[in-house]
């Protein structure tokens, strides 16, 4: 048997503090290499998309159709929680009409894409991740392969572009919705006429600022569907590792939204 | 023909299989016997090439599985049906729409033949008029039947059945075991069982093989097996004595 001596002790400890870190950013790059794969397979058999129009019909009206309460909701109240707090930050000599520029150019740049991004990475990719984890583990997946399908084209893809479809389309009603949220968080709580607030928007609008929140939707939507879709297919075990890779399909697409948000934002404004 | 040569796989530490090496020989049960967790139905995922070994070889009809491109392994998992332990019904689609799935993907068919060969696979695994009913909404041994006749609507040359009988009552268990003999004398099908429960590898099988630590121990005929004084063997043998 081996003797534990303090510096035999040490020593594994010393290793392991080496070792960890390395096995984590090793992972990192083995998932990363899969996760490029899967895309790139998708990207490479895209042409059989046509003959799963069914699916990606279905999935539009559950990522698209289903969010539309859930990203209005969140809307209305970050235009009014903006106009509200843009209002209170102001100093008495600055115009009024300043709200309604700072609400517009904050939630067609901002606000919209990113919140709806960050909700929809809840619902959208847990969704996504539960179910596509539950047909790993039930061999559903397995089963669609013995039928000679290719599992993902029939799940992924559809998946993906419904995502990159739906999410700009919800960023647009989330956009009307917040503008009008502030508008009346302006005039209702911080007493900011409407014609004023108007006036603002109309001066701070921009065409290429909707634009842009439009562009980081459609990017969004792909990352929180293919991450989704990527972490329920690699899913092992049985209902612990569902819930498991629900989780980090969360926390990885929130942070992978955000790292792009940044990148975007610098590269293209 | 099926033929497996000096089969090696490993599951990160796990050594599973150790030089495998199996034929199975056209129109006839192979019944493969094993513990739980042993590596059995990797086996059955490997010749259809779910599943790729470390090393060794898997032919089908003298195909070397490991070489074919994608498309060609598609082409060659239609000749397959595959019964998976937990049926692994697509629970987002009725039973008529899991059968119908393959094919409407993989042939020309008009909607009425479909139809009408949905009714066809169903009445062969003794079910009716269940093809609007959703997966949760039926009983396990019902899942097994369904699975059985989305398996067989392809008419496949060969048969995977993945522990049929297991989690099911003895009276569903036999009849399951009956459907894989008239599947066997209708279709005229090749099949590999892979099951732990030796009653029901005795109702289906011509010839079986006991897998233990990775490797055949012994491949034969219900006598051999019946014989046998391997004690490796034997203890199947006498656990079916006991039930």
């Amino acid at each position: 048997m081996t003797e534990t001596t303090p510096e035999s002790t040490l020593l594994s400890r010393t290793g392991e503090l080496f070792f960890r870190p390395g096995k984590t950013i090793l992972t990192f790059f083995e998932h990363l290499g899969r996760y490029m794969s899967t895309i790139g397979w998708m990207i490479y058999n895209f042409r059989n998309a046509k003959e799963y129009s069914g699916n990606i019909i279905q999935q539009m009206v559950m990522i698209g159709n289903n969010s539309i309460p859930i990203v209005l909701f969140v809307s209305m109240f970050v235009g009014m929680v903006t106009a509200v707090q843009s209002s209170y930050q102001l100093y008495a000599w600055i115009p009024r009409s300043v709200v309604g520029a700072l609400v517009t150019k904050s939630v067609l740049l901002e606000l919209t894409p990113l919140l709806t991004a960050l909700v929809l990475a809840g619902k959208v990719g847990a969704t996504i991740t539960a179910e596509l984890g539950t047909m790993r583990v039930t061999e559903q997946i397995d089963a669609l392969e013995a039928l000679a399908f290719d599992p993902i084209s029939f799940l992924i893809t559809p998946r993906v572009l419904a995502g990159v479809l739906m999410f700009p389309i919800l960023v647009v009603f989330g956009d009307l919705v917040a503008i009008l949220g502030g508008m009346f968080g302006a005039s209702a709580i911080a007493g900011i006429p409407v014609e004023a607030f108007v006036d603002g928007m109309k001066s701070s609008f921009e065409t290429w600022d909707a634009i842009f929140g439009i562009i980081k939707a459609t990017v969004f939507g792909f990352i929180i569907t293919s991450v989704s879709c990527y972490q329920g297919f690699q899913v092992q075990g049985g209902s612990e590792g569902v819930g498991k890779a629900t989780m980090n399909t969360v926390v990885l697409a929130c942070l992978s939204v955000v790292v792009m948000d940044f990148i975007l934002a610098s590269v293209l404004l | 023909m099926i033929q497996l040569t000096n089969i090696w796989k490993k599951f990160g530490e796990k050594q599973v299989h150790n030089g495998v090496n199996l034929e199975v020989r056209d129109n006839e049960t192979l019944v493969i016997i094993g513990r739980s967790g042993g590596g059995k139905s990797v086996l059955l995922k490997m010749i259809i090439g779910l599943i790729k070994p470390d090393s060794g070889s898997i032919m089908v009809d003298g195909k070397e599985v490991a070489s074919l491109t994608y498309k060609q392994l598609q082409r060659l998992r239609f000749k397959f049906g595959f019964l998976f332990q937990g049926a692994a019904l697509f629970d987002s689609m009725t039973v008529g729409q899991n059968i119908e799935l393959a094919l409407r993907r993989h042939t020309d068919y008009k909607d009425a033949d479909i139809t009408e060969r949905v009714k066809f696979a169903l009445r062969l695994v003794k079910l009716e008029n269940v093809e609007h009913l959703m997966p949760s909404n039926i009983s396990g041994g019902m899942k097994k039947r369904v699975g059985l006749a989305r398996a067989i609507a392809l008419t496949p040359k060969y048969m995977l059945y993945d522990e049929p009988t297991t989690g099911l009552d003895v009276e569903t268990a036999d009849g399951i075991n009956l459907l894989i003999n008239e599947l066997k004398t209708t279709l005229g099908v090749t099949s590999i069982v892979v099951t732990h429960d030796i009653h029901s590898a005795f109702v289906v099988g011509d010839r079986f093989a006991i897998f233990e630590n990775g490797q055949f121990i012994m491949t034969g005929t219900k006598d051999d097996i019946r014989n046998s004084p391997n004690p490796e063997v034997r203890k199947y043998i006498e656990s079916d004595i006991q039930t």
